[in-house]
C-alpha cells in the first residue's frame, strides 16, 4: 500500500520562471524536484527517487522527447509527462503512440487540471510499484512452493512451516483480491 | 482581323478632299467620324474616344497643328494616332508637325494605297498600345494580388513567433496568480484568527501593539480581505482573454498538425447554426438554409466550424433584427462550396480590402479581437481552400468558401509557420 508520504515530481523547464511557478503550485501536493536541461534532470533522476517527471518539450540541446527516451530507458518506472507549447504537437503526439509518454499537457495549463494529472500519474507509480512488488513475492513464493513440493526434509513439513505458508498463501491471495476488485 | 472598327476622326475643310478620305476609309471598314474644321473635331475629340485623327493642316481658326496640340495635352484615356495631311514639304514643317505630336505626316496630293498603308500602321501602333495597357493592367493586378498574399503571409509569421513567445508567461502568470489565490486565502486566515487572538495577547508591549493598528489601518486590511479574490479573479479573466488571443493567432498562423476526420460539412454547419442559436433568436433572424449533399470532406473538423462560427456570427452581427440569413451549401467538381448571404451593413471597398488582415476589426474595442476573419481565412488556406468576399455597404455581404473535396491538397507546407 502507498505509503502517506507526498509523491515526488521532477520538473523540467528551460525557463526559470516556470519552475519557480510551479514549484508554487506543486509544493503543497508534492515533493518537488526541478531541473533547467535535461542533463540536469538525469542527474536528479540518478540522486532521487523521482516518481513523475514532467518536462517541457521545447529546450537546448535535449528535447523533452529526448530526455524521455533517456528516462524511459534508465528509469522505466518514473511516469513522463510532456508539457509543450503548439508546435511541437506533433513530435509528442509522435511519443505518446510510442509508449514513451503516459501524458501531455497543452501550455498555458490548467492549475486544477496540472495537478489533476500530477495525482493520477503518481497514483499510476504507486500502482505500478504496487504490482511489481507483487509479481516478485508470487515469483518467491512459486519458487518456494516448488521447492517444498520436492523437498525430502521432514523438517519443511512440521506444522510450524506449513502454518507459515498457509498465511503466505492467504495474505497473496488476499492482495490478488484487492487487485481484481479495484478492476472492477 | 479586327474585334470592332477602328473609329477615326477625320478634320478636312476641303469638301472634296473629306469625300475622297472617308470614302477610302468606309471601303477599309473604318469607323469614320467627319469634321469641317479643326473646331469642331476637337469637339468631337472630347466627347467621342477616337483610335486614329486623320487631320488637314491648313485650317481656318484651329489649324492641324492646333488640334494636334490639343488632342496631346487632353487627359483622355487611350492613346491617339494622329496623322497630319498637308501640301507642305518642307523639311521643317515635318519637324514643327512631329514636334507637336503628330505620329505621321502625309503630303498631298496622296496616293490611295500610301494612305490606306500609313492608317495601317497607326492601327498596329494602337493595337500594341492597348495590348501593353492590357499587359499593365494584369501586372498590376497580380502584383496588388502578391503584396496582398505577402503581406497575410508575413503576417502570419509574426503572429506565430508572438503567440509562441508569449505563450511561455501565459503559462507561468496564469499558475501564479492560481498560487496567489490559494495560499493569499490562507494567508487571510491566518490575519483573521490573529485578530481573534488579539484580546487575549495581554502582555505584548504597548509600542507592538500601536504599530499593529498603524499597519493595519494603513492597509485598510478589511478592504483587501474584501477584495484579493475579485483582484485576482479579474487579473484571470484578462490573462484568459489574452490566452484566447494567442490560441487564435495559433490558428491563424498554421493548422497543428493533428489528425484528420471526415467532416459533415452540412452538420458542421447545422450544429454552429445551433452553437449560435442564442444570437439568432435574440436578434429574430430567419435562418434560411439550402443544403445540398456533398461528399464528406477531409480536414479538421473543429477547424471549419471555428471558421463556420466566425462568418455567421458576424453575418448576424452586421444584419438588421428580424433579416433573413441564407446559408447554402453545394457541389461544386471537387469541392464543396458554402455561402452565407447576409442583408446587413455590408462594408465600403476599403473595409472589404482589410478584413483578412489580423487586427482589423470595426467593432467596438474590447467586443472583437480583429481576428476572427484572419483566423478563418488562414484555417481555409490551410485546407487548401479559398475563401472570398463580396460586400457592398448597406446591401449586404456574402462570403463563399471553396473547400477542395479532392485529394488535391498538399499546399500544408507552404503556408507560414
Amino acid at each position: 500500500m502507498p505509503t502517506t508520504t507526498k509523491s515526488s515530481v521532477l520538473i523540467v523547464d528551460d525557463e526559470p520562471d516556470v519552475l519557480f511557478s510551479l514549484k508554487g503550485l506543486l509544493r503543497r501536493d508534492f515533493q518537488v524536484f526541478t531541473a533547467q536541461s535535461g542533463a540536469e534532470a538525469m542527474e536528479v533522476m540518478a540522486e532521487q527517487d523521482v516518481h513523475v517527471i514532467m518536462t517541457d518539450q521545447r529546450m537546448p540541446s535535449m528535447t523533452g522527447t529526448e530526455l524521455m527516451g533517456k528516462v524511459r530507458a534508465e528509469h522505466p518506472d518514473a511516469v513522463r509527462i510532456i508539457f509543450t507549447g503548439y508546435a511541437d504537437t506533433r513530435a509528442v503526439v509522435d511519443a505518446i503512440n510510442s509508449g514513451e509518454l503516459y501524458r501531455y499537457i497543452s501550455k498555458p495549463w490548467d492549475p486544477d487540471n496540472l495537478i489533476e494529472m500530477l495525482r493520477d500519474a503518481a497514483q499510476k507509480y504507486n500502482e505500478s510499484i504496487a504490482e511489481s512488488e507483487l509479481l516478485d513475492q508470487l515469483d518467491a513464493y512459486l519458487t518456494d512452493a516448488v521447492q517444498l513440493a520436492s523437498s525430502d526434509d521432514p523438517a519443511d513439513r512440521d506444522a510450524a512451516s506449513i502454518e507459515k505458508f498457509k498465511s503466505r498463501t492467504d495474505q497473496l491471495r488476499g492482495y490478488l483480491q484487492c487487485l481484481r476488485g479495484s478492476d472492477a | 482581323m479586327r474585334a470592332s472598327p477602328v473609329r477615326v476622326l477625320v478634320a478636312e475643310d476641303s469638301k472634296v478632299m473629306r469625300r475622297l478620305l472617308v470614302g477610302y476609309l468606309r471601303q477599309w471598314d473604318y469607323d469614320v467620324v467627319e469634321c469641317v474644321d479643326g473646331e469642331e473635331a476637337w469637339q468631337r475629340f472630347q466627347s467621342e474616344t477616337f483610335s486614329i485623327v486623320l487631320s488637314d493642316w491648313m485650317m481656318p481658326h484651329v489649324d492641324g497643328l492646333e488640334l494636334t496640340r490639343r488632342i496631346r495635352a487632353s487627359q483622355r484615356p487611350g492613346y491617339c494616332y494622329v496623322i497630319l495631311l498637308t501640301a507642305k514639304t518642307e523639311k521643317e514643317d515635318l519637324i514643327t508637325a512631329m514636334e507637336a505630336g503628330a505620329d505621321d505626316f502625309l503630303v498631298k496630293p496622296y496616293d490611295r494605297e500610301e494612305l490606306r498603308v500609313r492608317i495601317r500602321e497607326g492601327e498596329r501602333i494602337i493595337r500594341l498600345e492597348r495590348e501593353l495597357v492590357e499587359q499593365n493592367r494584369q501586372l498590376r493586378e497580380t502584383q496588388a494580388a502578391l503584396v496582398e498574399s505577402e503581406k497575410l503571409a508575413s503576417l502570419g509569421q509574426l503572429a506565430a513567433g508572438m503567440a509562441h513567445e508569449i505563450n511561455n508567461p501565459i503559462a507561468f502568470v496564469t499558475n501564479n496568480l492560481a498560487v496567489l489565490r490559494r495560499d493569499l486565502g490562507e494567508i487571510v486566515a491566518l490575519v483573521d484568527k490573529y485578530e481573534e487572538t488579539r484580546q487575549y495577547i495581554r502582555e505584548a508591549p504597548p509600542g507592538l501593539m500601536d504599530e499593529l493598528a498603524q499597519i493595519e489601518s494603513d492597509c485598510d486590511f478589511s478592504w483587501l480581505r474584501d477584495h484579493l479574490p475579485e483582484l485576482l479573479r479579474s487579473s484571470n479573466d484578462g490573462l484568459s482573454r489574452v490566452r484566447d488571443i494567442v490560441n487564435n493567432l495559433r490558428d491563424f498562423a498554421r493548422l497543428d498538425q493533428a489528425t484528420q476526420d471526415d467532416v459533415d460539412l452540412g452538420r458542421a454547419i447545422t450544429t454552429t447554426v445551433e452553437v449560435l442559436r442564442h444570437e439568432i433568436d435574440e436578434k429574430q433572424i430567419h435562418i434560411d438554409t439550402d443544403l445540398q449533399p456533398v461528399p464528406t470532406f477531409l480536414g479538421r473538423g473543429d477547424k471549419i466550424n471555428h471558421v463556420l462560427y466566425n462568418v455567421l456570427l458576424n453575418a448576424i452581427q452586421a444584419s438588421p433584427e428580424g433579416a433573413s440569413l441564407k446559408i447554402r451549401l453545394s457541389p461544386l467538381p471537387e469541392a464543396a462550396r458554402i455561402e452565407v448571404e447576409d442583408s446587413g451593413s455590408g462594408m465600403d471597398s476599403e473595409t472589404l480590402g482589410r478584413v483578412f488582415e489580423p487586427f482589423f476589426t470595426t467593432k467596438p474595442v474590447g467586443t472583437g479581437t480583429g481576428l476572427g476573419m484572419s483566423v478563418s481565412y488562414g484555417i481555409v488556406r490551410d485546407h487548401g481552400g479559398t475563401m472570398s468576399l463580396e460586400s457592398q455597404l448597406n446591401c449586404g455581404t456574402t462570403v463563399t468558401i471553396d473547400l477542395p473535396l479532392a485529394s488535391a491538397r498538399s499546399s500544408k507546407s507552404e503556408s507560414p509557420a
